[in-house]
């Protein structure tokens, strides 16, 4: 089963596993959301809560005031240590939205489901947990994530993480739909839900309006508190959401109106407005991140504005909404350390309840053009070949306009000044070939590149074999997914450096400044292949089976006739006029035809002409038969 | 061909006719040589080779299903349903003070009269005699001098009764100890002057004490055993098989939940690791024979109550009444869950203490007789149970930055979990108040610190044995008739297996209670149970794409068909040639 196979693909594949710092004595929840303006005139929205509890008293998994009970008891049923299970629907434009940030790396997954879990039991029951677990989540979470079951749906890579070592399990649904009816049970285990809080935007409607949502789910659990951690678990759940805003037609009309950005507000582009805080929660704060680069960009254009006009412009508040207007003062303003810096504007919704409304909008006063920061490859996929024999998975590498500089500043590529061979390039590769009905193919590669690589084409090529009829799915006319490879780039983190230490206990912060490798995943691929007439077997059982009865009849027939009897019968007895008639036209066809085909029957005495006459005559028929009846 | 009939050509035949040694022969009707039988008997080979064969074919296309034992299961459920599960029970009455004229046999016969036998089909058989002892005075001379006979004459016996009931309870205890094995009811009857009191203890004895006639003494006492040791003291003994909250796996799971209707008014919460430690751990033990009881909880938010509630001055509160309490449990709002950890097919009994939201703060349940409900919650049978708790003032906390938990007072979490534990005790079947008011009294039960006493218990065992039993039977005998009504499914070892031992285990159940092991007979009867149900829901059962014969004859069929049409044909044709021949041969003998 080469083809209905996952094919990952890694460039040094290594899974996250970000493990907060912070004592936890109590169950805690914290709230909060990072909008961030994109590129091509999008909005980013990025809900992310966390739940932690403690494990330290036996009583866990039993007794819970905050945290999900239905998480934790998974949790202590399949001795999860690490667990993420991503629900998405579109694709993550890796060209404008960035490839480099916290956000993009580590909340741009691949279409349909994604579930990797580690688990603290020994090898031989991790399949078993497994099995049991995507059981467990898919009734959970209402998603056919059950179908990651069976062997050859998920598999075990060798180099992800190295400390999870043959626990770890991968499997991905590149096919599933993601609905509100998967977003609903995600939600019900925030302790207030969409009832109060940051949570109470998502509105159904605006959120499956965008381009690209995913909402993920990520558990760690340290149960051991001798391994040197913080004995607790951690439940992240993150909804990351494009939006489109509305055009407001703004006071400010450019000639160039295309080019401006268009403003917007939380209650454009969700619908509603934040009616306060989940009581519950302990912090529940409202991001607004300003890329470096739209910084860069507004810092020039305010240099060229100071040209013609010095004004006072300097203070770091009125550098920033100089190019844009925010509508409400941000409580507190983080720079990041570095020259060319992004910024952050941080809101706390404590103050706000039902009268007063929070609604953070933005107005863009000229228009900017910037761009995010990319990986440093692009990765795409596709298909080579065509023919239902054989074809060919690819996977092109492109270095992004960024990727020079990163390289050189970060200094980390080695010398490779020309490369000799292919080998050159590959320092690990680990292929684990499919197998029927027992595994997936998984390729794992790490790849060591020079610095100056313009691009780099890997080319895999496979043959498409036939599956048993139970194993196609019941669509099996559309073709297999061949879920999405993972590109890890261990060398580049993705992390912004804020100065103000204070602030490292916010989640969002901390996950912002974390230090996490470079994640990319390329496009889910269709395969077509050939799909057998699923009546087949039948047909052949059937058309075999009349062969067989059409031998033993006339064996039989043959055996027991008479032919001198019967002779002498035709002579003796008139026949009956209609016999007669036929026996006249008969002798008639065989006369008229005995000529045409006299060379024939010299030829072989195997083929009569009577045969051929009749295999004619029947073949007529049935034309005629065919013509008319269309 | 030897067997075709040569018959002469025409010249000949004129020749004949002219020899004339056969002056008739017609060779339509006659023949001269006997029809040959070689293409007869190829034909009949064939056709009986093809009968022959045909068993094997279906051997060969048979699918496996295990054996199973149709006809036990079969006798074991009807037994089950004609014959009454009934434990052995032994009941004693001990008067003291009295002067019956009678002797202790007749007492007794006189006791066992008065108890109303209901024709139930668990519970209690009264075969056996109640052993009365009445003149407690002469037995005790006879005895040693022990500390407690010393104890045990009429007065002083009667005044150290009256003092604490569970410092009677034990006393009782010892005496009653001295007479009867462990596990035989007694009812101890002290004469007395002043006003009749009837205590039913933690054990499985009663004591009345006061002034009774000895007639009085009689039915009181059959009435206490009838009534409160075999029927549990409820109303209905009967078994109400919808109503047993145990999973079909022998387990409960108890789900407490604290719902805080609205956490922006106030956030409740409590210690629960510390009641399930104290108060929870000793009823799962005492519950340990009946099912395995697990127990969870948790805390939500943003659950309001899908009924309305009213205003009412009179009694300074807002009202719900009996009316509202089907749509009391909001369904959509409260996500209670089933618990996960507790898979398969276990009973989840869901305990809500719900604390509503500032707008409807003090909340009361208003009975149907216009009282307001001592413990402000309810229950729903196979469900659970809700308790209104409503906080002591209820004026909302000032809006502060900070998340403010409060805790329940462990003084009022105590309150609580009386309510619970009588609801917990109201579901399994028992009463949950401490008093029994029959026909000739009042009667006060005492209760247990396990939540349990041990009469009790023993009515739960009874009960669940019964049940367990029966529907033991049921499961089993729809297992069979379902197997029976589908030939070509498939039936695996296992299944096999699972309802031999469930039948083995339920045998076992019936031994145990026949001896009045009334644990072992429990814990049996679970087994059997669970076996039984496995064994119906086993997955190879309930898939649906077994080997039809539906399928196995379109696949044989286009070969089979038309093959036996030519040899039956052919047969059939052979076979009458040969008798038409035949007889053509036997005219010709004839004639000659």
């Amino acid at each position: 089963m080469p083809l209905a196979s996952t094919t990952t693909l890694a460039l040094y594949l290594l899974l996250l596993l970000p493990i907060l710092s912070s004592a936890t004595l109590e169950e805690e929840f914290h709230e909060e959301l990072l909008v961030k303006p994109l590129p091509d005139r999008k909005v980013l929205a990025h809900f992310h809560f966390l739940t932690e509890a403690p494990v330290a008293d036996d009583s866990f998994a039993r007794h819970h005031h905050l945290f999900p009970k239905s998480i934790s008891q998974l949790v202590k049923k399949f001795h999860i240590k690490a667990m993420e299970l991503s629900f998405t629907q579109g694709r993550w434009n890796y060209e404008r939205w960035g490839g480099l940030d916290p956000i993009s790396s580590q909340n741009a997954k691949p279409p349909g489901v994604e579930l990797w879990a580690v688990f603290d039991v020994p090898q031989h029951q991790v399949d078993a947990s497994w099995k049991n677990l995507t059981h467990s989540l898919s009734g959970l979470f209402c998603a056919s994530i059950n179908f990651l079951e069976s062997s050859s749906s998920y598999s075990a890579p060798k180099w992800a993480s190295q400390s999870a070592l043959g626990s770890l399990r991968y499997g991905t649904l590149p096919r599933e739909a993601v609905c509100t009816e998967n977003l609903t049970p995600w939600l019900k285990l925030l302790p207030c839900r969409d009832k109060a809080g940051l949570s109470a935007l998502m509105d159904r409607p605006s959120v499956y309006r965008s381009f690209y949502h995913s909402q993920r789910l990520h558990l760690t659990a340290s149960t051991a508190p001798a391994d040197g951690l913080d004995s607790g678990i951690i439940l992240e759940q993150t909804l990351t959401v494009v939006l489109q805003p509305n055009i407001q037609k703004a006071g400010l009309s450019f000639p160039d109106e295309f080019k401006i950005q268009p403003s917007w507000s939380l209650s454009s582009i969700f619908g509603r407005k934040v009616n306060g805080r989940c009581v519950l929660a302990k912090s529940s704060n409202v991001y607004l991140h300003v890329e470096r680069d739209l910084v860069a960009q507004l810092e020039k254009l305010q240099k060229n504005t100071d040209a013609y006009a010095d004004n006072d412009g300097g203070t770091d508040v009125l550098r920033g909404n100089l190019g844009f207007e925010i509508s409400i003062k941000p409580d507190r303003v983080h720079r990041e350390l570095e020259k060319s810096s992004s910024i952050l504007y941080e809101y706390s919704i404590k103050e706000y309840n039902d009268t007063e409304q929070f609604d953070l909008g933005l107005t863009w006063k000229y228009p900017v053009v910037w761009s995010c920061p990319l990986a440093p490859l692009y990765a795409s996929r596709f298909l080579i070949g065509s023919g239902n024999e054989r074809g060919s998975i690819a996977i092109s590498l492109k270095s992004t306009e960024l990727t020079k500089g990163f390289v050189v500043a970060n200094n980390v590529e080695e010398k490779y000044g020309k490369p000799q061979s292919v080998t050159d390039f590959v320092e690990r590769m680990s292929v684990s070939p499919s197998e029927d009905k027992v595994s997936t193919g998984m390729m794992e590669l790490i790849l060591r590149f020079p610095c100056d690589i313009k691009s780099a084409i890997l080319n895999i090529e496979f043959d498409k074999g036939f599956l048993h009829i139970d194993e196609y799915p019941p669509d099996a006319n559309q073709g297999f997914d061949i879920p999405s490879a993972i590109i890890s780039f261990p060398d580049f983190h993705a992390g912004l450096q804020f100065s103000d230490d204070s602030i490292s206990k916010s989640p969002v912060m901390s996950k912002l400044q974390e230090k996490s490798p470079v994640l990319l995943y390329t496009e889910v691929l269709l395969v077509p292949l050939t799909t057998p007439d699923f009546s087949m077997p039948y047909n052949v059982i059937t058309i075999t089976c009349t062969v067989f009865a059409l031998y033993f009849g006339s064996l039989l027939n043959v055996l027991q006739r008479r032919v001198a009897e019967e002779e002498r019968l035709l002579k003796a007895n008139k026949a009956p006029f209609h016999r007669q008639v036929l026996n006249k036209l008969y002798s008639r066809f065989r006369g008229g035809s005995s000529e045409s085909t006299q060379p024939k029957q010299q030829s072989s005495s195997f083929i009569t002409p009577t045969l051929i006459i009749k295999i004619i005559f029947v073949a007529g028929f049935a034309v005629v038969c065919q013509f008319y009846l269309k | 061909m030897a067997e075709i009939s040569d018959s002469p050509p025409e010249s000949e035949n004129t020749q004949t006719q002219i020899t004339d040694s056969i002056s008739e022969f017609d060779s339509k009707t006659m023949r001269k040589t006997k029809p040959g039988a070689k293409r007869l008997t190829m034909t009949l080979t064939v056709l009986i080779s093809f009968i022959l064969l045909s068993p094997l074919l279906l051997k060969s296309i048979e699918i496996y299903r295990a054996p199973l034992p149709f006809d036990e299961i079969d006798s074991f459920s009807s037994k089950i349903e004609s014959n009454r599960l009934l434990f052995p029970c032994l009941f004693q009455a001990i008067f003291v003070g009295f002067n019956f004229s009678l002797s202790n046999y007749e007492v007794g016969e006189g006791i066992r009269s008065k108890m109303s036998e209901r024709d139930s089909r668990c519970g209690c058989s009264y075969d056996y005699p109640v052993t009365v002892v009445l003149d407690l005075a002469d037995d005790y001379v006879q005895a040693e001098r022990d500390d407690l006979y010393a104890e045990v004459n009429a007065v002083d016996f009667g005044g150290k009764l009256r003092g604490n009931d569970e410092e009677a309870d034990e006393m009782v205890k010892r005496l009653v100890d001295m007479y009867g094995g462990e596990k035989v009811y007694s009812v101890v009857v002290v004469n007395g002057e002043e006003e009749v009191k009837a205590v039913v203890g933690k054990y499985r004895h009663a004591w009345i004490l006061g002034k009774v006639s000895e007639e009085d003494a009689v039915v009181r006492v059959a009435e206490i055993f009838s009534k409160v040791f075999v029927n549990g003291g409820s109303e209905d003994g009967l078994i109400h098989n919808e109503f047993m909250p145990v999973g079909a796996d022998g387990r409960i799971v108890l789900s407490f939940s604290l719902l805080n209707a609205d956490p922006r008014d106030w956030i409740y919460d409590w210690d629960f690791g510390e009641i399930d430690e104290t108060l929870l751990q000793p009823v799962i033990e005492a519950l340990q024979p009946i099912a395995d009881v697990t127990v969870e909880s948790q805390v939500l938010y943003h659950t309001p109550k899908a009924s309305f509630s009213y205003w009412d001055d009179e009694h300074g509160s807002h009202i719900f009444t009996t009316r509202d309490l089907p749509f009391f449990v909001n369904s959509n709002e409260w996500h209670l869950d089933t618990s996960v950890a507790a898979g398969g097919r276990s009973k989840v009994l869901q305990l809500v203490v719900y604390i509503p939201s500032a707008k409807e703060c003090p909340l009361q349940l208003e009975l149907p007789n216009g009282d307001l409900s001592k413990t402000n919650g309810f229950i729903s049978p196979m469900w659970g149970g809700v308790v209104v708790w409503n906080p002591q003032s209820c004026i909302k906390d000032v809006e502060s930055k900070d998340l403010v938990r409060h805790m329940i007072s462990p003084q009022d979490l105590l309150k609580l979990f009386e309510v619970l534990m009588g609801q917990i005790r109201q579901l399994l079947g028992l009463k949950s108040d401490d008093l029994y008011v029959g026909e000739s009294g009042t009667s006060t039960l005492l209760g247990s610190e396990r939540g349990f006493t041990e009469w009790e218990l023993d009515f739960l065992s009874r009960k669940h044995f019964c049940f367990n039993l029966l529907s033991c039977a049921t499961t089993l005998k729809s297992l069979s008739k379902l197997v029976q009504s589908l030939p070509r499914m498939i039936i695996k070892d296992e299944i096999g297996k699972q309802v031999t031992f469930s039948l083995e285990a339920a045998k076992s159940a019936q031994n145990n209670a026949t001896v009045g092991m009334y644990d072992a007979s429990a814990v049996s009867s679970r087994q059997s149970r669970t076996l039984a149900e496995d064994a119906f829901f086993h997955p190879s059962i309930m898939s649906i794409s077994y080997y039809s014969f539906e399928h196995c004859f379109a696949i044989y069929s286009p070969f089979f068909l038309p093959v036996i049409m030519h040899v039956l044909l052919a047969a059939l044709r052979e076979w009458k040639r040969y008798k038409q021949e035949n007889r053509k041969y036997l005219a010709w003998k004839a004639k000659a």
